[in-house]
Order: structure tokens, then C-alpha cells, then sequence
């Protein structure tokens, strides 16, 4: 048979790659995920380290340099306050990037289990849980935010919230079709058979397996938690001036937009750095979602 | 091959309710298999042949009867029974693709029961015994880290076959393990099943539509039709002078591949009827070429017609000059 | 002459992997009226032939070389038109999977008229007409030719697939495991009705199915494939009483006998080759138990060992077991 080994055996690893290793080793093989990624590498640590990179301070106003196009001293301008722009963009991108990924780490989990919940047992706990999930989707989203915000009042982590409660059912939905999906599978039916709990079950092999779809969702519902931030602080909810913040920051430069050939720059770099940001998110989680599928591999 | 029987089944039914009636999935079942034996059901899809292995092996609940495993009532089993249960009773899938978890590796796979079980005490033991299940099987090792896509179905199936042996079990359900592959693959696992009964002393309850298969493996032989048992007798006798009508019209049925066979074949006119809200009588009836009006109203009893050779027809005797 | 001929046909899937080689050179010949057997495992390359036929190859897919006669005339080279037109009208296809074959929101009986209102130069009323008929001899009475697929059983549907199918009359069918996905009673009933019919329409079949219980009861020739070649060829009797290839033998060995009790089936060893990485010399020799030094390096061509009957070995006159067995 020696000569007849085919490409899978010859492929066979003798040693196992933890998880994390594994899926790590076929993110590497996506180029653009990992230019993604290496982009996002920069941008996080730009921002962390803002202090270092910048020498102003983002609320010292300089009303004798106001709407200065990019020079050596600010690389991006500065804007109506004569602010340094590059300065307000990495603080803003602190809390509009934590926010983010707060509201939707905060909507997948407790998505996640409402679904995986729904899916599994069926019946009145499916019944139950998913009308509520249909009160919540008929609220429109930015008034639910709206609300809740108004409720809990502004911050980082009430914001968060805020924006999350809209995304669970959607989360919620999604899942729990995909384990009703699941639940049919015969390998559900095997685990059983070894006796495995129902919490064991949904952890290792439900969850698992449905994972991938959340993951690029993800990386859109990070999208459109950033404008749900600029939306929520265009109101004055959410993160408040002079506290920049990447929507504030663009709605402030919109402002200006009739004079768009000497102040170009108050509107294309805040909106440059969020589109970067959420095409790159979305392009990792495209990667991630094939990484973590091992039947995705070449 | 010892006389004691490990698995006894009394009066089993098993019913689902559904938006249109009652479906009678298993209806009064009774056989036992004895230690060390295979037990073949045979039926077309929709029999219930399915449920009546999952009704057994306690994985769905049964509707009424009781289910005994070495003597012992299982039917509601209490923790510690289900203990019993979850450790001696295991069951080999039809579909090696969907009954192994995509996104665990073989050796993942193979040891998941161990781990649910508890059996084996840490890594090592656990890897150790992995790889002697895998040799058992006829896996090669170096397939310890791939994950089942990347296996033909033959191999899949060894793996299913290697993870329901892990726990050392005493009774195997097999439903349909070899209907999803190739011929040539189908005789590789029928052998292995064979080996792996003749060395663990193990029981099969053997469920599949392909009847040169179960006849090639049991020892007893079970036909279903819609839910109810038809006949039951030895694998030998069932070929040699079956006594219902379906059982005739079955093993007629099936192709033979020898050009020098020459045979009547019965066809029977029409198909399977819903197991929603039975008519009463017998289920064949329909298309039975001998019904009679006794055979629409009344529900045939399983009786032994000749030593050790159980059928529910009404007509049985005059059908077969006994 | 004869209905079809297929000289050297080979058609080659390339992919990112390589190429994979479906179909290796494979030459048959069905004679109006009579039914081949096209018989071999998953991957042997059985559909892949049948679709070249119709030139309906998926993409990727190829024909690399070969000539499809059918009366004399060369598919390959048709135009798309022709092709057209001989799909579903002279040579039609019965695929295997009943559920998916029909579609749900049409009739039964507007899908069947749909093919003959295509092909035949009639008014619509005559292709009702043309399709109660066709119903009626597949055994569906005319009342139910208003009914959506989901209302008929698996074999009913089968049944709908055979009579759109043979709406038309035609020449050839091409019959991909038109049983497999049905029970054996049912599968009994189709396969008398598709003899009949045929026998009654004078229709040739190329039957393909892996079950050779199927092929005794139905077929005048065999074709036995084996990765994408056909490594015996011969009448019904050549194949089952005068065996020849190994691989013939050790599929005749691997199904359980309802006649004699055997103790353990004797199966072939391994697995079919990876189509896009075959083995060198005949493609069968790492899983032949008479496979030699020869074997292993020189692709046998096809022997003729008795009148019609071709066998793709080089030691299919006389056969001698290696020593020692072949583990995997």
C-alpha cells in the first residue's frame, strides 16, 4: 500500500495541536486575514499607546491653528478647535473600539445561550424565551439603545449594554436554528447514548459547531456597533464631549463639509480609520470563520 | 453462547403524538436476545425498526412494557441503572458523517465515552486505550489527529465501532451500520463484527432493510411491518420456510446476483400505509394478497405456529398446509 | 450499427489538488433495444459517464478525448442546439434521488407535459392527452396528475421520474441507480415496470447501479468499472459464470449469499484509489491478491478471453495468489 498513500495520509499530523493551536496554524495560511489582523495589531496598539506617539493633549484647544491640513507637527490636521486630530482619533478609538466589542461580546453570550437554550430543549422553554426575544426585535434597535441609555445613564459600560440588548435576539435566532439544526444530527443522539449531560452536550458539541456563522456575524455587528456609539453620542447619550469618540468626531467634521477642499481632512480620516476598522474586523472574521471549520481545510 | 438472556423485551410499545394522531411507532413488542447472539430486524423504511433499537436502548422513552437488561428492569431506570445502562448497552450509527461530531479529531472522537463514563483514569490511560481501540478496529494509528471528513465512510464506521467499544460494553445496537457504504467496505465491517463478537463475547441487536445481510449475521431473525412484529424464528429457518405472507413477499423481493436463479417473484401491489391512527387489523392487510375480512378488523396475534417459530397472521395455517 | 458507442472516452476533473481522472478511456457499445449494466462502487466513475453522454459534465469537468457515436453521429461535435434536443427527446436520464428530482411547486402532471410540449411538435391539449397516458402506464391513475410532489410516497415519485423520462419515446435511457434510495418491495416494483415499459417501448438502457442482484435480473451486457475504467466487459453470462477480473471476483465475494452460509465473506482488502492520485501500472494491483511485479508497473490493456468478453488484467488467464495476505 506504501505507494498508493494518498494525500490525506500524507497530511495526517502525529502530534495533536492544542485547539487554540490549531486553528491559529490555518488563520496563518489566509494572507489577508493576517494583514487584517496585523492591522488591527497596529491600530490597538497605537491606540493603548497614544500618549507616547502624540505629544497634545486631545482637549488642549489652539483657536490660532484651527483646520490645519496634515503638516510634520499634526499628521493629520487639526480640526475647528485647532485640536490635534490624529490625538482625538487614538483617544476616541478607545472607548469606541472597547464600547464595541463590549456590546457585542455582552450580546453574543447571552445570545448564545438564549439560542443554544431555545434550540435544544424546544417546547415551552423555546416558546417562552423566543417571544421575548420578538418583543425585544420589534422595538426598533437605536430606540431600544435610546431608552436604555436614557435609563442607565451614559458611560462605558452602560452604553455597552445599551447596544447590546439589540443585538441578543438577533444572536438568539440565528443560534438556535442552527442547533435545532444540530439536535438532529445523529452524533447528538450518540452523546446521549454515553450518557452525557445535556450541559455537556450543548458546550462541547452544540455550541462548537454553530460558532462559525456567529463569528462573521460578529465582526458585522462590530460595524454596527461603532455607528450605534456615534448615533447614541449624536444625541447626547453615550460617551459625551469633549470625550472624543470616532462618531462624534466624524459628526463634528460633517459639519464642515461645505468647505470640504481646505477641511478634507476633519471628514476623511475619522471616516478612513472607521471603514479600515470594520473591513478589517470583517475580513478577520471571514478568516477566523474557515480557521475554525476543519473541514475548510486545503 | 450461553442461554441466559441478556436483553428481554415485554409488551413494548412506543407511540408519538403528533398534530394528526397518535403514531404508532412500536407496537407490542416481545423478543429477547440471548448472551452472545445477534438478533437481525428486518423491515422496510418506516417500520419502526429504528425506534424499537432506540426504545430499547432507553434513548427515546417507552410509551407502555418493560424492557429487562441481565435480568434487571430497566424500563424507567433509576441513576444507577442508567449508569448500568449507559455502560453495557451502546449503539453504532447508520451514518458514519453525521454521527461523528465534525469538529473532533479521531481519537477525540474514540475516547468521549471514556471520558462522559469516567473510565479511564487520566491522559495517558485514556491515549493508551485509544490506540488499542484503534488497532482492535483496524484503524491505523497515524489517523489519531485527523478529523472524520478527511476519512472514506469504511474508515468513519470503524470509528463509530471503536467508540462504542470503548466502554466495554455487553449489547451493541447496531442500526444499519453497513447500508451507508460500498459493497466491498460493507464486507470488511460485517467480518469485523463478527471478529469483535466472537472475542468480547458481545450481543448485537442488529437492525437493517437488507436481508442477505442479516442473514449473514444473526442468529435470529425479527420482521417488522408498520411497528408490529410479523414473524420471528432461527435466521436459517426464516429462508428456508418463511410463514407470512410480507416475509414471502420480501425475500422474494430481493435481487439475487446469479443468473441461474430461477424464481416466482410475489410483487406486492401497493405501498406501506401511515402508522397515524392505525386501522384496526392487521397492518398487511392492505397488501396482503390472502386478506380476508377477518384480516381488516382484527389485530393478528403473534403466536408459535412451529417449535421456536413465531408469526401474527390469521391465516397462517391454511396459507402453509399446517 | 449500433445505438451508442463510446470509443476512449476520458474525462478529467482539474483541481486545485490535481487532476482528477473520473474517467480513464473507457470504449461500450449498447445495441437498440438492450440494457447495459454499468456497475462498480462509489468514485468508479459510473455517473461521470453517464453525464458525459449527455454532455452534461459539471464544472469543472472535461472530456479530454473520445467520440460518443449515437446513430453514427458524434455528440462532442454537435452543436449546443442538437444537444438540446436530443436530451430528454432521444436519450433521457433517470437520476437517483426521487426527493430532489421534481420540483416542489410544479404538478406531476405539468412537469411530465412540460418535456413533451418541449420536444414534440404538438398542441397542448395533445400533450395532456400524451401525459395521462404515460401516467397511466407508470401506474399512476389520471386523477392524481394534479398533485404536488410532496404528496406521493418515495416510489410514486420514482414513478413520476420514469414516465418524464420516457414522455418522449426514447431511444436510450440512462438509468443512474434508479432503486437505491427505495425499499426492496418497491424497488421490486419499479424495476419490473422499467422492463416492461422498455420492453414494450423498445427502448435501449444504460442501467448503472452498484447492486449486481439488479443486474442479473435486468441486463443483456455488463461493464464492470473500476477507477474510471472498465476492467471487464461482457455479456451477463460471461460476468457471472465465467469471472474473469480479479476485482469482479472479489465483489461477487463481499455480498453475503442467501443460498450458502458462509462463515466469514472473503472482501477485497483497501479502499478505491484516489481518483486524483492513482496508482501506477493497472489501478486495482495494491488491493489484488494476484497482483505481481507487472502489476505494479504496466497498465494492462483489455484481453479478449472468450468471444465479447474483455478483461483488463495481465494475468486473467490464469490467476495465482500471491503468498501471504495483503493487510491494510
Amino acid at each position: 500500500m506504501a505507494k498508493n498513500t494518498n494525500k490525506i495520509e500524507e497530511e495526517v499530523r502525529l502530534k495533536k495541536r492544542s485547539n487554540f493551536g490549531e486553528v491559529w496554524h490555518r488563520l496563518k495560511k489566509n494572507k489577508l486575514s493576517m494583514v487584517c489582523l496585523g492591522f488591527l495589531a497596529v491600530m490597538i496598539c497605537a491606540i493603548v499607546f497614544s500618549t507616547w506617539i502624540t505629544p497634545y493633549d486631545y482637549t488642549a484647544q489652539d483657536l490660532m491653528s484651527r483646520f490645519q491640513l496634515p503638516s510634520k507637527a499634526h499628521w493629520f490636521g487639526t480640526d475647528d478647535y485647532g485640536r490635534d486630530l490624529l490625538t482625538r482619533l487614538l483617544v476616541g478609538g478607545r472607548y469606541t473600539l472597547l464600547i464595541a466589542i463590549l456590546s457585542v461580546a455582552l450580546g453574543i453570550v447571552f445570545g448564545m445561550i438564549i439560542g443554544a437554550l431555545c434550540g435544544f430543549f424546544g417546547k415551552w422553554v423555546d416558546s417562552t424565551l423566543m417571544r421575548i426575544m420578538d418583543v425585544i426585535m420589534s422595538i426598533p434597535g437605536m430606540m431600544l439603545a435610546i431608552c436604555i441609555s436614557v435609563a442607565l445613564g451614559s458611560g462605558v459600560f452602560n452604553t455597552a449594554l445599551a447596544l447590546a440588548v439589540g443585538t441578543i435576539p438577533m444572536i438568539a435566532r440565528q443560534l438556535r436554528s442552527s442547533t435545532m439544526l444540530i439536535n438532529g444530527q445523529e452524533y447528538i443522539e450518540a452523546a446521549k447514548s454515553f450518557g452525557e449531560s445535556n450541559f455537556r452536550i450543548i458546550m462541547t458539541h452544540v455550541i462548537p459547531n454553530t460558532l462559525a456563522p456567529i463569528i462573521v456575524q460578529t465582526s458585522l455587528y462590530i460595524g454596527g456597533s461603532i455607528m450605534g456609539i456615534a448615533g447614541l453620542s449624536f444625541l447626547g447619550l453615550g460617551v459625551q464631549p469633549p470625550t472624543p469618540e470616532w462618531g462624534n468626531i466624524l459628526n463634528n467634521g460633517l459639519d464642515f463639509i461645505y468647505d470640504f477642499s481646505t477641511r478634507w481632512n476633519v471628514i476623511v480620516f475619522p471616516a478612513l480609520v472607521i471603514v479600515l476598522a470594520e473591513l478589517a474586523f470583517n475580513l478577520l472574521g471571514d478568516g477566523l470563520r474557515d480557521a475554525m471549520d476543519p473541514r475548510m481545510r486545503k | 453462547m450461553s442461554e441466559k438472556n441478556l436483553i428481554e423485551v415485554q409488551n413494548l410499545c412506543k407511540y408519538y403524538k403528533t398534530p394528526k394522531g397518535a403514531l404508532h411507532a412500536v407496537e407490542n413488542a416481545n423478543f429477547s436476545i440471548r448472551e452472545g447472539t445477534t438478533l437481525g430486524v428486518v423491515g422496510e423504511s418506516g417500520c419502526g425498526k429504528s425506534t424499537l433499537g432506540r426504545t430499547v436502548m432507553n434513548l427515546h422513552e417507552s410509551t407502555s412494557g418493560k424492557i429487562f437488561f441481565d435480568g434487571e428492569d430497566v424500563t424507567h431506570p433509576n441513576k444507577a441503572q442508567k449508569k448500568t445502562i449507559h455502560k453495557n448497552i451502546q449503539m453504532i450509527f447508520q451514518d458514519p458523517s453525521s454521527s461523528l461530531d465534525p469538529r473532533k479529531c479521531v481519537s477525540d472522537l474514540i475516547a468521549e465515552p471514556m471520558k462522559v463514563m469516567k473510565i479511564t483514569r487520566g491522559k495517558k490511560e485514556t491515549e493508551k486505550r485509544v490506540a488499542e481501540l484503534m488497532d482492535t478496529v483496524g484503524l491505523a494509528r497515524r489517523y489519531a489527529f485527523a478529523y472524520p471528513h478527511e476519512l472514506d465512510g469504511g474508515r468513519r464506521q470503524r470509528i463509530g465501532i471503536a467508540r462504542a467499544l470503548s466502554v466495554s460494553p455487553k449489547f451493541i445496537v447496531c442500526d444499519e451500520p453497513v447500508s451507508a457504504l460500498d459493497v466491498s467496505i460493507q464486507a470488511q465491517i460485517l467480518n469485523l463484527l463478527q471478529d469483535l463478537q466472537e472475542q468480547h463475547g458481545l450481543t448485537y441487536m442488529f437492525i437493517t432493510h437488507n436481508l442477505s445481510v442479516v442473514k449473514h449475521i444473526s442468529h435470529d431473525i425479527l420482521v417488522m411491518y408498520l411497528g408490529c412484529e410479523v414473524e420471528k424464528c432461527e435466521s436459517e429457518e426464516l429462508f428456508l420456510r418463511p410463514l407470512h405472507p410480507y416475509t414471502k413477499g420480501l425475500l422474494s423481493a430481493i435481487p439475487i446476483p446469479s443468473i441461474h436463479v430461477d424464481r416466482k417473484r410475489i410483487v406486492m401491489s401497493g405501498e406501506v400505509t401511515s402508522p397515524i391512527n392505525p386501522k384496526p387489523g392487521c397492518r398487511f392487510a392492505a397488501r396482503c394478497p390472502y386478506a380476508t375480512e377477518k384480516c381488516t378488523q382484527e389485530l393478528p396475534q403473534v403466536e408459535e405456529v412451529l417449535p421456536n417459530h413465531f408469526c401474527a397472521c390469521h391465516h397462517v395455517r391454511e396459507l402453509n398446509n399446517l | 450499427m449500433s445505438l451508442l458507442e463510446i470509443k476512449d472516452l476520458a474525462i478529467h476533473f482539474p483541481t486545485e489538488e490535481g487532476d482528477v481522472r473520473a474517467v480513464n478511456g473507457i470504449s461500450l457499445t449498447v445495441d437498440e433495444g438492450k440494457t447495459l449494466g454499468l456497475v462498480g462502487e462509489t468514485g468508479a466513475g459510473k455517473t461521470t459517464t453517464a453525464l458525459g453522454i449527455l454532455r452534461l459534465v459539471p464544472e469543472p469537468g472535461e472530456v479530454l478525448s473520445g467520440e460518443i457515436l449515437y446513430k453514427g453521429q458524434d455528440i462532442m461535435k454537435l452543436p449546443n442546439k442538437e444537444v438540446q434536443d436530443i436530451r430528454g427527446n432521444e436519450i433521457s436520464m433517470i437520476f437517483q434521488d426521487p426527493m430532489t428530482a421534481l420540483n416542489p411547486v410544479m404538478t406531476v402532471g405539468d412537469q411530465v407535459a412540460e418535456v413533451i410540449l418541449r420536444h414534440q411538435n404538438c398542441t397542448k391539449t395533445e400533450a395532456q392527452g400524451r401525459m395521462i397516458e404515460i401516467l397511466g402506464k407508470v401506474g399512476i391513475g389520471s386523477d392524481r396528475a394534479g398533485d404536488y410532489p410532496h404528496q406521493f410516497s418515495g416510489g410514486m415519485k420514482q414513478r413520476v421520474i420514469i414516465a418524464i423520462a420516457l414522455a418522449c419515446n426514447p431511444k436510450l435511457l440512462l438509468a443512474d441507480e434508479p432503486t437505491t434510495a427505495l425499499d426492496v418491495t418497491i424497488q421490486a416494483q419499479v424495476m419490473e415496470m422499467i422492463n416492461e415499459l422498455k420492453k414494450e417501448l423498445g427502448t435501449a438502457m444504460i442501467l448503472i447501479t452498484h447492486d449486481l442482484g439488479i443486474v442479473a435480473e435486468s441486463c443483456d451486457n455488463v461493464a464492470i468499472m473500476y477507477a474510471g475504467q472498465i476492467v471487464e466487459y461482457g455479456s451477463l453470462e460471461d460476468i457471472f459464470d465465467h469471472t474473469s477480473h480479479p476485482y469482479t471476483k472479489g465483489l461477487f465475494n463481499s455480498i453475503p449469499s442467501l443460498e450458502k452460509k458462509v462463515h466469514r465473506l472473503e472482501p477485497i482488502h483497501g479502499l478505491m484509489p484516489d481518483p486524483a492520485n492513482l496508482p501506477t501500472g493497472c489501478a486495482f494491483h495494491p488491493r489484488c491478491p494476484y497482483a505481481t511485479e507487472l502489476c505494479e508497473t504496466e497498465v494492462p490493456g483489455a484481453t479478449e478471453v472468450g468471444p465479447g468478453h474483455l478483461c483488463r488484467c495481465h494475468h486473467c488467464g490464469n490467476l495465482q495468489k500471491k503468498e501471504g495476505v495483503i493487510h491494510e
